[in-house]
């Protein structure tokens, strides 16, 4: 198990770092910009340290597997194109479905990746090796991309959730793995709706009497640690350490505080509601939020299911981008959409399409991207990739380089150092900013 | 010779360029009229030995629609333009380009050869004069959006053997008859099973109304589609239909085929009103004959592809299918000595 100590390299960098960290935040709490942050600013490393804790990812996961030619890889004129025509975006010469007309519009904010090969068009194990990077080995459960992010940009004095999953179709349902970082970087889970469930104290407890049964919690629960050098049990010390602050959050949650012409913006469908909610969170600082949009699994019907969901999906996430353009936020947030895989070229007699990891799609927007740029290339067919293929930890190093965390930095798990993304993964260098 | 549709036994099966949506055909004549995928619309003559399509070429996307009207042949495409071809000469000498806002989804003549219907996502049926190609009227009486905030689909016109009535069918199971003359709307009726709407696994729909016709004494009106599916990542639900006298707005029939899955996608009575043939699939396709008398299936065939129309002849005694990359021809009646 991971040794929480070992997770710090001992370099002097680092202690200046964590230590700095730590004295800033607790003297500024947020990201305001008063007097005690600028003065800790003068010391290039917290500097640096505190710049990605105000970096953020919203991560629209399209659960099931999208389509790349009804999306961000259209194929116009081949019979594998299927109906849906080619449009002009307002970048010269990057044309994506004519399902998107709005993102059409914004794609000066956003870079396409078209040359995923994941090699892998199962659901489970599509969905864990792209919200990992990578496979799980035998004795080793890697984290996903928001506990990694949740621990490199979370503040440890938040008293907003750090991590922030929903997903409310019931179809696939993943809840999201925190692997060997501990239950401190696991998801706040909301499976049912868009309020996190037991987040209200009991009516029958007090507050008084809420904060002083946490308070024995912890006397007994670091009296139990003590000695047992246990990462579980200091994970789960940690944890409950944050629940009057979790608590407290519970209006982040609420879209009805959210004046009308917001919540008319992103719209009534539930999905809308849900980004609208990552919107806030990442708003009060929380680091990372995953929503995920179920099913799109079109094995039949496929162009009638994208024109629901990816009509829905094209103004929601302008939507979010406006959004957060208009409030300086999306310099600092990454948007990534991003599924399980993509769906075959060649169209089934159901007039749907299947499973296929082999040459497929996924965007990047916001924080740390090269807008409007476009990596890698798919034969006319779409059946496979002729250029700049890329897999899920390439992806993966891109995203840490966006976000600025090193891919290269170690976790250890005892002794042994486990590198945020294999060795020899590299970044895809020509879409960062 | 008398129609059986007991007897129904395939006689030539073809491939075809890419998927055939769409075909029409006369009685007198032995070529038939497709549209495809590849934006084509083809004429196979099936008198030649080894029959092949010649393309017509205009559209831009699938054509999904496509009605000998008079000396012509009307076709409509997911690309919003409808044109109308001259048969002898195979060009096309009218193309009305933005005939709907989004894709257009069905193209029919009446019997009379005055004028063309065309459905579309846009939600409206024009009728258009068959000659001219002037627009008549415009019927407007289906949602744009279904009841969950979603695009919604107007799959499915027929018209009256008399060419007064036009019936309208969309996505969420409603259906209007209206008088083609006046372009009121005379009844509507509703059929909202075939649309699933699953609120808590996928959450998006499935389904729709995608298919209409009239009985040969206009009295009553068939839809077909798919009934409630499980799972809407497949066409995994049986195959439904049900028919309604329109003008009293009741429902006579209902038939759902477990076995036989997937999309009704075409409808036809047979001669007298007796049977009613229907065409479709899934994966797979399928062809089902109902005796209306005795509400019951009287056959069921497998069809070598998943079906998207068929014309059956006046007589009833031949059938024409199009589907995913072919064609088939079908008799109804004893095997010819």
């Amino acid at each position: 198990m991971a040794n929480r100590r070992a997770n710090f390299c001992g370099s002097e960098d680092h202690l200046i770092h964590r230590r700095g960290f730590l004295g800033a935040a607790a003297a500024a709490g947020a990201f305001a910009a008063n007097m005690g942050v600028l003065n800790v600013l003068r010391s290039q490393p917290l500097a640096s340290e505190l710049k990605r804790q105000q970096k953020h990812v919203i991560l629209l996961w399209l659960a099931g597997g999208s389509s790349q030619l009804e999306t961000w890889d259209p194929k116009p004129g081949h019979e594998n194109g299927g109906p849906f025509r080619a449009i002009e975006t307002n970048v010269p010469g990057v044309h994506i479905s004519e399902l998107m007309p709005k993102m059409a519009q914004r794609m000066h904010t956003t870079c396409l990746i078209r040359s995923l090969n994941t090699r892998n068009a199962d659901h489970g194990g599509g969905a864990e090796l792209m919200e990992r990077g990578r496979r799980d080995e035998p004795t080793v459960k890697y984290p996903d991309l928001g506990a990694i992010v949740a621990r490199e940009l979370g503040r440890p004095d938040s008293e907003v959730p750090d991590y922030v999953s929903m997903y409310t179709t019931a179809e696939g349902r993943r809840k999201g793995s925190a692997g060997f970082l501990g239950a401190r970087y696991a998801p706040m889970f909301l499976d049912k709706d868009l309020m996190p469930a037991n987040i209200r104290r009991l009516e029958q407890i007090s507050d008084l009497d809420h904060q002083q049964r946490g308070e024995l919690r912890q006397v007994l629960g670091e009296r139990f640690a003590r000695g047992r050098g246990s990462h579980s049990v200091d994970s789960h010390n940690s944890a409950y350490k944050r629940v009057r602050g979790l608590m407290a959050s519970e209006k982040l949650f609420d879209v009805s505080l959210e004046p009308q012409q917001y919540r008319d913006a992103y719209g009534p469908t539930q999905f809308g509601e849900q980004v609208l909610v990552a919107r806030r969170l990442i708003e009060a600082g929380v680091p990372f939020v995953k929503v995920a949009r179920g099913w799109w699994d079109s094995h039949g019907q496929n162009f009638e299911t994208h024109l629901e969901l990816v009509t829905e999906l094209d103004h929601v996430m302008s939507t979010l981008i406006d959004d957060l353009e208009a409030r300086g936020l999306l310099e600092h947030t990454l948007i990534i959409t991003l599924g399980e895989f993509g769906r075959t070229p060649r169209i089934n007699p159901s007039l749907g399409r299947d499973h296929f990891a082999s040459a497929w799609s996924c965007s990047l927007t916001g924080c740390g991207i090269k807008g409007g740029s476009v990596w890698g290339k798919t034969s006319p067919d779409g059946m496979s990739v002729v250029d700049g293929e890329v897999g899920a930890g390439e992806l993966f190093a891109t995203i840490f380089q966006a976000l600025g965390i090193d891919h290269k930095k170690d976790y250890y798990l005892g002794s042994r150092p486990i590198p945020l993304t294999n060795p020899g993964t590299e970044p895809i260098r020509d879409v960062l900013a | 010779m008398t129609a059986d549709p007991n007897k129904l036994t395939k006689k030539l099966e073809i491939g075809a360029p890419g998927i055939l949506f769409c075909l029409d055909k006369r009685d007198d004549s032995s070529v038939i009229h497709c549209g495809s995928s590849d934006g084509k619309v083809y004429t196979f003559d099936l008198a030649d030995e080894k029959p092949t399509g010649k393309p017509l070429e205009s559209h831009t996307s699938y054509v999904t629609g496509v009605a000998l009207a008079g000396k012509y042949l009307v076709s409509g495409s997911f690309d919003c333009s409808l044109v109308w071809w001259d048969l002898e000469s195979g060009k096309p000498v009218r193309t009305v380009k933005d005939a709907h806002a989004r894709w257009i989804r069905g193209v029919k003549a009446a019997p009379d050869g005055s004028f063309v219907a065309s459905v579309g996502d846009d939600m409206v049926c024009r009728l258009w004069d068959a000659e001219s190609g002037k627009l008549l009227r415009a019927l407007q009486g289906h949602e744009l959006q279904t009841p969950h905030h979603f695009p919604s689909m107007l799959y499915a016109c027929a018209i009256s053997s008399d060419s007064k009535l036009v019936a309208t069918a969309d996505r969420v199971g409603h259906i209007v008859i209206w008088e083609a003359d006046s372009g009121r709307s005379l009844a509507t009726l509703e059929a909202p099973v075939m649309y699933t709407w699953d609120p808590s696994l996928r959450r998006h729909s499935i389904g729709g109304i995608r298919s209409v016709a009239f009985s040969r004494d206009n009295k009553l009106v068939a839809v077909g589609g798919v009934g409630k599916i499980g799972n809407i990542d497949h066409l995994d639900g049986p195959s439904r239909i049900e028919v309604f006298d329109w003008q009293a707005g009741e429902r006579t029939h209902e038939f759902s085929h477990d076995k036989l899955k997937g999309l009704v996608e075409t409808l036809a009575f047979g001669p007298d009103d007796a049977w009613l043939v229907a065409a479709g699939g899934d994966h797979g396709g399928f062809i089902q004959i109902y005796d209306l008398k005795e509400k019951k299936a009287i056959k069921e065939e497998k069809a070598p592809m998943h079906v998207h129309d068929m014309v059956l002849s006046a007589d009833g005694t031949t059938l024409f299918t199009v589907g995913h990359g072919r064609l088939a021809t079908w008799e109804l009646k004893e095997a010819s000595a």
